[in-house]
C-alpha cells in the first residue's frame, strides 16, 4: 500500500500539471495544436490577407509589416512573399507588395468566409463577442469554397458581419464601407454606429466594455486630438481618441434623440406599465429572435407581474401570457413608460 | 385522397347546439391504427392552449407516440372516422411562431409545408387571442385549408374575456369553431368543419398580411411576378417571396428539388416529383439571383419589422374579435397563487415540502408493491423455474445462464425499479399540468443561472431522483440548446432511484453503527441526505464548469413561460405518465439487465486454472480498488452491473460470498441474492474485510459514478453525439475516482 500523504503528494502533483497542459486557450495542450496547424498554407493565406488589408487601407504594405502581421522573422517574410510571386498571387516592386487579379480574388475568398463565419458564431451560437475574431481566424483556413458557400446559405446569405463589415459576395464585389471614424465627426451631430473594429481584440473588448454596438446613436459634443466626448442614452461619456478611431458611424438624423435617458424594462416597478421602443442592437443572434417570437416588438405594452422568489428573474405580461425573463434580458429591451397603468384602467 | 365525394346537406355546418349530441355519435375514435386514411388534418397551435386535449378528444387516449423523424421532438398520431370519412390526425409541436428558430418550430413548419395535410386545424387560446393570433397569421400566409378552433371558452368566459367568433372568422377568412376541448363542447363542429374543409365544400380564402414597410413591399412586388412565371398556379407565392427575400434555405431547396409543386392550386392531381410544375434549374436561378439582389435594398432590421408587421395585425384583428363592452378582468385566483407560490417567505418552504411529500408518497408507497414483486418474481418463480429445471433434465449450465442469470437480473431490476416509478412519475406529470412545476423553475433559476444553467434544470433534477433516464428525456422542456445539453450531462448527479437502497442500506451498516443506538437512524438518514445534497452540489459544480469551459460556445437563450393554472386531467396524466415514461424506462432497462445478467453468471461460473473468472478480475482490480478506499469486488460488481444500478448490491453481495468461499449464504456462484436482514449483511461485509472507509467510499462512488446503460443510451439519443455521450459517462466517474481516493488517502492519514 502507498503511502497516504505520497498519493496525495501525486495525485497533487498530477492535478497541477493537468490544469496547466489542459486550461483552455493558454494551456500547453492547446498551444501546442495551435503552433501544429500554422502550417504553410496559413502563412500564405495570412499574407494575402495582410496585404489585401493595406490596399484597402491605401497603405503602403513592406516585408517589414508583413513579418510584424504574420509574427515571423523578416526573412521567413522574404521567403513567403517570394512564394507568392511564383504562385502568380502577389508581385514586388520598389514602392512594396501589391496583390495580383488572382491574388485579390483569393484574398476576397478568404474575407468572404472570415466574415461569414463570424456572423454564424454571432446569430447561432453562445460565443462572447471576443472571440469570434480569433475563432474565425482558425477557422477560414480550413473551410473550402463549397463549405463556404453551404455557410453562406444556410446562414440566408447575410450581407454584413456581427461588426458591421460588409461580406464580399461570392463573385468577389465588396461595397465599399459608409462609415467615417467617429473623430472625425463634427461637434452637434447625430449618428449611428455602423462598424467596430474587431482588430486587435484588446481595444475591440475595450469598445464592447464601453457598452458601444452596432445601430447605437448618439450624439458628439466635444472632439478634443486625445478624447471624443458625446451623449447616449441621456449620459455624457467620453472615449479616448485611439479607442474612437475604430467606430465607424453615419449620420443618423431622424434616431431617437441620444439625450433621452435610457429606460428599459429592467427600471419597471411591478405594476407599471411600458411600451417597447426597440430590443437593443447589441442582443443579436437566437436571443433576438427569440424575444421577436415572444411578441417583444416595438409598440408591445410590457406589464411586470412578479418578482421571482430570489428576484431574478421577474415575470412580465406580454401580449396576454406570463413570460419570465432574467434581468440582463429585460436590460435589452428599451421601454417608454405608459401613462396609465393599462391593468388597473381595465379593471376599474 | 378521394377525388369526388357527396356534398353534405346545408345543415351541416352552422353549429347548431342542439344537434352536437346527435353528430358527437358520428364520431369514431380509431385510436393507433391511422393507416389507411382519406384525409390528414395537422394540428398547431401555441404551447399550453390546450391542443394536446383536444388530440385525446378526437383521437381517443390511445394514439402513435414517437419522434420525428431524425429530431428529438415527440409526434403524435391518431385517426378518427367521421361520416365514413377517416381522418389522421399529427399533432405538431406547440409553438410561437413559424420562424424555424428552434426545432420545435422547423417541425411544425415543414410539416405544413410538404407533410401535404388536407385541413391545418390551429388551436387557439381564446383568453390569449392576440398572441394566438400571431401564430394563425402565420400559418395562413402558408396555406388555404385551415380552420381555427377557439378553444378554452370556459376559461375565457370564466374569465370576462368573450369573443365573436363570426368577426373572428370574416376578420381571417376562416372557419373558427368555438369550442371548450376538456368538456368536449364544439369537438363535433369542428369535425363537421374540419370535414367540410377536407371536402372542398368550405373554402376558406385567408387574410394576408399586406402592410410591410415600403422598401419590402417594392421588392415583393418585383419578386412575385418572376416566381408565379416558374410557378404557375402557386398560391403562396407572396410567402414564398417574402421567405426567399429572407434567404430561407429550405424554400429554395424545394424550389430546386420541386418540393414546391406540392403546393399548386391543383388538389385533383396527383404529383410526383419530375412533373411539369418543376422549373429549369435556370429558372430557379433567375428567381433565387433576384431575390439576392433585391435583398441590398432592404433595410438591415427587416427581419423585425416582418414579425411587427403581424403582431400589429393581430393586435388589430384582435381588438375587432373581443366583444366590446366586455371588461378584460384580471385572474384573480391564479394572481393571488403566484404572489403565494413565488414569494420570498411562502415559495421555499412550501416548494421543499411539496417536493418532500412527493418523494415521501413514493418512497412509502412503494415499499409495499416492490416486496410484493419481489417475493413474487425472486422468491417465488424463480425456485419454480429451476425445480422446472430440474424435473426436465435441462443442463445445469442451461437453467443457471437463463434462470439464475438472466432471469433474476431482469426480475430484480423490474421489481425495484418499476413501483416507484410507477407512483413518482404520474405525482410530478401532475404537477407539471396542475402548472406548478414552471413556477419551481421560476424560483430556482436565479440559482441555476449563476452555474449558467437553465431554471427547468430543477424539474429535469428532479425528475432524475426518479430515474436518470427519464431526466434525460425531460430536458426536452429545457429549449436552449446549451443549457439542455448542461442538463443531459449533470442529470447522473441526482441519486436515482435505484441507488437510494444501497445509500440506505450501507448508511445504516456501518455510518448508523459509529453513533449510540438511539440516534443510529437518525445518524444514517441524515448521511443518505447528506450524499443526495452532496450530488447536487456537483450537479452546480459541473454545470459551472462544463458552461466555462466545454460549452462555452453552444448557443444559449432564456424564456419561460408561466403557463395559466388548471386543474390536471387525471386519466390522461395516469396514462400518459406510465406509458410515456414508465414503461418506456422500465423496457430499456430490462432490455440492457438481462444482458448483464447473463454477464454476471458467466464470470461466475467459468472457470480458469483453478477459478472462476470473476475471482481473477477481483484479483486483479484489488490494489486499484483498496487505493480508493474500496475493494477489487465493488469495481468489478460496478463494472458488470453497468446496465443498473439496482442490481450493483445483490451483486457485490453474490461476489463477496464467491471471493471470500462463504459457506451457508447466498445459492451459489453466479445467483444473486439479498439479505433480509441487515445483521446478516453486516456480518457478512465485515467479514469480507470492509471498513466505516469502505462503507464510506461505496456510498461516494454509488453517487459519482457513469450513468447506467440506459441512461447512457439515453443521452446518446436525445444528443445523437458521442462527444457529449462521453462527456456524460466519464466526467462523473472522473469526479468519483478523485472523491473516493481524496477521501481514502485522508481518512488513512487522520486514522
Amino acid at each position: 500500500m502507498v503511502h497516504p500523504g505520497l498519493a496525495l503528494l501525486l495525485f497533487a502533483l498530477a492535478a497541477t500539471v493537468g490544469y496547466f497542459a489542459l486550461r483552455p486557450r493558454r494551456g500547453w495542450v492547446p498551444r501546442l495544436i495551435r503552433l501544429l496547424r500554422m502550417s504553410d498554407r496559413v502563412r500564405l493565406e495570412d499574407a494575402l490577407k495582410h496585404l489585401l488589408h493595406c490596399e484597402s487601407m491605401g497603405l503602403p504594405s513592406t516585408t517589414e509589416s508583413l513579418a510584424g502581421a504574420l509574427e515571423v522573422s523578416r526573412g521567413q517574410a522574404v521567403g513567403v512573399l517570394a512564394r507568392l510571386d511564383r504562385m502568380d498571387l502577389a508581385r514586388s516592386d520598389p514602392q512594396g507588395h501589391r496583390l495580383t487579379e488572382e491574388g485579390r480574388a483569393y484574398a476576397l475568398r478568404l474575407l468572404r468566409t472570415h466574415r461569414l463565419l463570424e456572423r454564424y458564431f454571432a446569430d447561432r451560437t453562445g460565443m462572447p463577442a471576443g472571440e469570434w475574431h480569433e475563432q474565425a481566424e482558425r477557422m477560414e483556413h480550413r473551410l473550402s469554397a463549397a463549405q463556404t458557400e453551404r455557410l453562406a446559405r444556410r446562414m440566408g446569405h447575410p450581407l454584413y458581419d456581427p461588426h458591421g463589415d460588409p461580406i464580399p459576395s461570392a463573385a468577389g464585389e465588396l461595397p465599399p464601407a459608409a462609415g467615417v471614424p467617429l473623430t472625425a465627426v463634427p461637434t452637434g451631430a447625430a449618428v449611428r454606429i455602423v462598424h467596430l473594429e474587431d482588430e486587435p481584440r484588446e481595444v475591440y473588448d475595450r469598445l464592447l466594455a464601453r457598452g458601444l454596438a452596432l445601430g447605437l446613436t448618439l450624439r458628439v459634443t466635444e472632439t478634443t486630438p486625445s478624447t471624443v466626448h458625446y451623449m447616449v442614452d441621456g449620459r455624457e461619456t467620453a472615449l479616448e481618441a485611439v479607442l474612437a478611431g475604430n467606430v465607424e458611424v453615419v449620420a443618423a438624423p431622424e434616431a431617437p434623440a441620444p439625450e433621452a435617458p435610457r429606460t428599459t424594462l429592467a427600471d419597471l416597478a411591478i405594476g407599471e406599465s411600458g411600451v417597447v421602443l426597440e430590443i437593443s442592437p447589441a442582443c443579436q443572434g437566437t436571443q433576438r429572435r427569440r424575444l421577436l417570437d415572444l411578441g417583444v416588438v416595438p409598440g408591445t405594452v410590457i406589464r411586470p407581474l412578479m418578482a421571482s422568489a430570489a428576484g431574478d428573474p421577474v415575470a412580465y405580461e406580454i401580449r396576454g401570457a406570463s413570460i419570465a425573463l432574467r434581468r440582463s434580458q429585460a436590460e435589452w429591451i428599451r421601454v417608454r413608460r405608459a401613462e396609465a397603468r393599462a391593468g388597473e384602467g381595465e379593471a376599474a | 385522397m378521394t377525388a369526388a365525394l357527396p356534398v353534405i346537406g346545408a345543415d351541416a355546418g352552422t353549429g347548431c347546439r342542439g344537434c352536437s349530441a346527435q353528430r358527437a355519435a358520428n364520431l369514431v375514435q380509431l385510436g393507433i391504427d391511422p393507416e389507411n386514411w382519406d384525409y390528414l388534418v395537422a394540428l398547431a397551435g401555441n404551447p399550453n392552449t390546450g391542443k394536446s386535449t383536444l388530440f385525446n378528444a378526437l383521437t381517443g387516449l390511445r394514439q402513435h407516440t414517437g419522434n420525428w423523424p431524425g429530431k428529438t421532438v415527440a409526434r403524435a398520431e391518431g385517426g378518427y372516422r367521421h361520416r365514413d370519412l377517416r381522418a389522421k390526425l399529427v399533432d405538431l409541436p406547440g409553438t410561437y411562431s413559424l420562424q424555424a428558430g428552434s426545432t420545435d418550430e422547423e417541425v411544425a413548419r415543414d410539416f405544413l409545408l410538404f407533410g401535404e395535410p388536407d385541413v391545418t386545424v390551429v388551436v387557439v387560446d381564446a383568453t390569449r387571442l392576440e398572441r394566438n393570433l400571431n401564430l394563425v397569421l402565420q400559418v395562413l400566409e402558408i396555406t388555404d385549408r385551415v380552420v381555427v378552433c377557439l378553444n378554452l371558452m370556459d376559461e375565457a368566459r370564466r374569465h370576462g374575456v368573450a369573443v365573436d367568433a363570426r368577426t373572428l372568422s370574416e376578420e381571417l377568412g376562416v372557419p373558427v369553431i368555438p369550442a371548450s376541448a376538456r368538456r368536449r363542447e364544439g369537438v363535433p363542429e369542428l369535425i363537421e368543419m374540419v370535414h367540410q374543409v377536407a371536402t372542398g365544400v368550405v373554402k376558406p380564402s385567408p387574410r394576408r398580411i399586406r402592410t410591410l414597410p415600403d422598401e419590402v413591399e417594392a421588392a415583393v412586388a418585383e419578386l412575385v411576378p418572376v416566381i408565379e412565371e416558374a410557378f404557375p398556379g402557386l398560391p403562396n407565392g407572396r410567402w414564398v417571396a417574402l421567405r426567399l427575400l429572407n434567404a430561407d434555405e429550405r424554400v429554395v431547396r424545394a424550389m430546386e428539388t420541386g418540393e414546391m409543386g406540392l403546393w399548386l392550386d391543383a388538389p385533383d392531381q396527383e404529383w410526383s416529383p419530375g412533373d411539369a410544375v418543376r422549373p429549369g434549374p435556370a429558372e430557379v436561378a433567375r428567381v433565387t439571383d433576384l431575390a439576392a439582389s433585391l435583398r441590398w435594398r432592404l433595410p438591415p432590421d427587416f427581419h423585425d419589422r416582418l414579425v411587427e408587421a403581424i403582431y400589429a395585425a393581430a393586435e388589430a384583428i384582435a381588438a375587432r374579435a373581443q366583444l366590446r363592452g366586455v371588461r378584460r378582468m384580471r385572474f384573480d385566483w391564479d394572481r393571488t397563487l403566484d404572489r403565494l407560490l413565488t414569494s420570498k417567505w411562502v415559495g421555499f418552504p412550501l416548494m421543499g415540502a411539496i417536493l418532500a411529500v412527493v418523494f415521501w408518497l413514493t418512497i412509502a408507497g412503494a415499499n409495499v408493491p416492490s416486496a410484493m414483486l419481489a417475493t413474487l418474481l425472486i422468491d417465488q418463480v424463480h425456485p419454480v423455474l429451476n425445480q422446472f429445471g430440474a424435473n426436465a433434465g435441462l443442463p445445469g449450465w442451461f437453467t443457471g445462464f437463463w434462470f439464475d442469470g438472466v432471469y433474476l437480473a431482469t426480475a430484480w431490476v423490474v421489481s425495484v425499479m418499476l413501483p416507484p416509478m410507477a407512483i413518482f412519475f404520474p405525482l410530478f406529470t401532475l404537477l407539471e399540468d396542475f402548472g406548478y412545476l414552471p413556477r419551481v423553475a421560476f424560483n430556482l433559476d436565479s440559482l441555476f443561472r449563476r452555474a449558467g444553467a437553465h431554471g427547468k434544470q430543477a424539474l429535469t433534477m428532479c425528475m432524475g431522483f426518479g430515474c436518470n433516464a427519464a431526466g434525460v428525456v425531460s430536458t426536452r422542456v429545457i429549449d436552449s440548446p446549451r443549457e439542455r445539453l448542461v442538463a443531459i450531462i449533470t442529470n447522473n448527479f441526482s441519486l436515482c432511484n435505484g441507488r437510494w437502497p444501497t445509500q440506505i442500506l450501507i448508511a445504516s451498516i456501518f455510518l448508523g453503527a459509529l453513533a449510540p443506538a438511539g440516534l443510529a437512524s437518525v445518524v444514517s438518514a441524515g448521511a443518505v441526505v447528506g450524499v443526495a445534497l452532496l450530488g447536487v452540489a456537483m450537479m452546480f459544480l459541473a454545470s459551472w464548469f462544463l458552461t466555462r469551459t466545454m460549452l462555452r460556445g453552444e448557443a444559449t437563450s432564456f424564456s419561460l413561460e408561466l403557463p395559466p393554472y388548471r386543474p390536471p386531467r387525471l386519466l390522461q396524466t395516469l396514462y400518459t405518465s406510465l406509458i410515456d415514461r414508465t414503461l418506456i424506462v422500465l423496457w430499456r432497462a430490462v432490455v440492457f439487465a438481462a444482458p448483464a445478467g447473463a454477464v454476471i453468471w458467466l464470470i461466475s461460473n467459468i472457470q480458469v486454472g483453478d477459478a472462476s473468472v470473476a475471482w481473477h478480475l477481483i484479483e486483479w482490480l484489488d490494489p486499484f480498488g483498496l487505493l480508493l478506499g474500496l475493494n477489487g469486488v465493488i469495481l468489478l460488481a460496478y463494472v458488470v452491473a453497468i446496465p443498473a444500478n439496482e442490481i450493483v448490491i445483490p451483486t457485490v453481495l453474490m461476489l463477496t460470498v464467491m471471493a471470500a468461499n462463504v459457506v451457508g449464504v447466498g445459492s451459489g456462484a453466479g445467483v444473486m441474492f439479498e439479505l433480509d436482514n441487515a445483521a446478516e449483511v453486516d456480518a457478512l461485509l465485515r467479514g469480507a474485510g470492509w471498513t466505516v472507509l469502505t462503507g464510506l467510499n461505496l456510498m461516494l462512488f454509488s453517487l459519482l459514478h457513469n450513468p447506467c446503460s440506459t441512461t447512457i443510451y439515453t443521452i446518446y439519443k436525445e444528443t445523437g453525439s458521442a462527444r457529449w455521450t462521453t462527456v456524460a459517462t466519464l466526467l462523473p466517474l472522473v469526479m468519483g475516482l478523485a472523491v473516493t481516493f481524496l477521501v481514502a488517502q485522508v481518512w488513512r492519514l487522520l486514522a
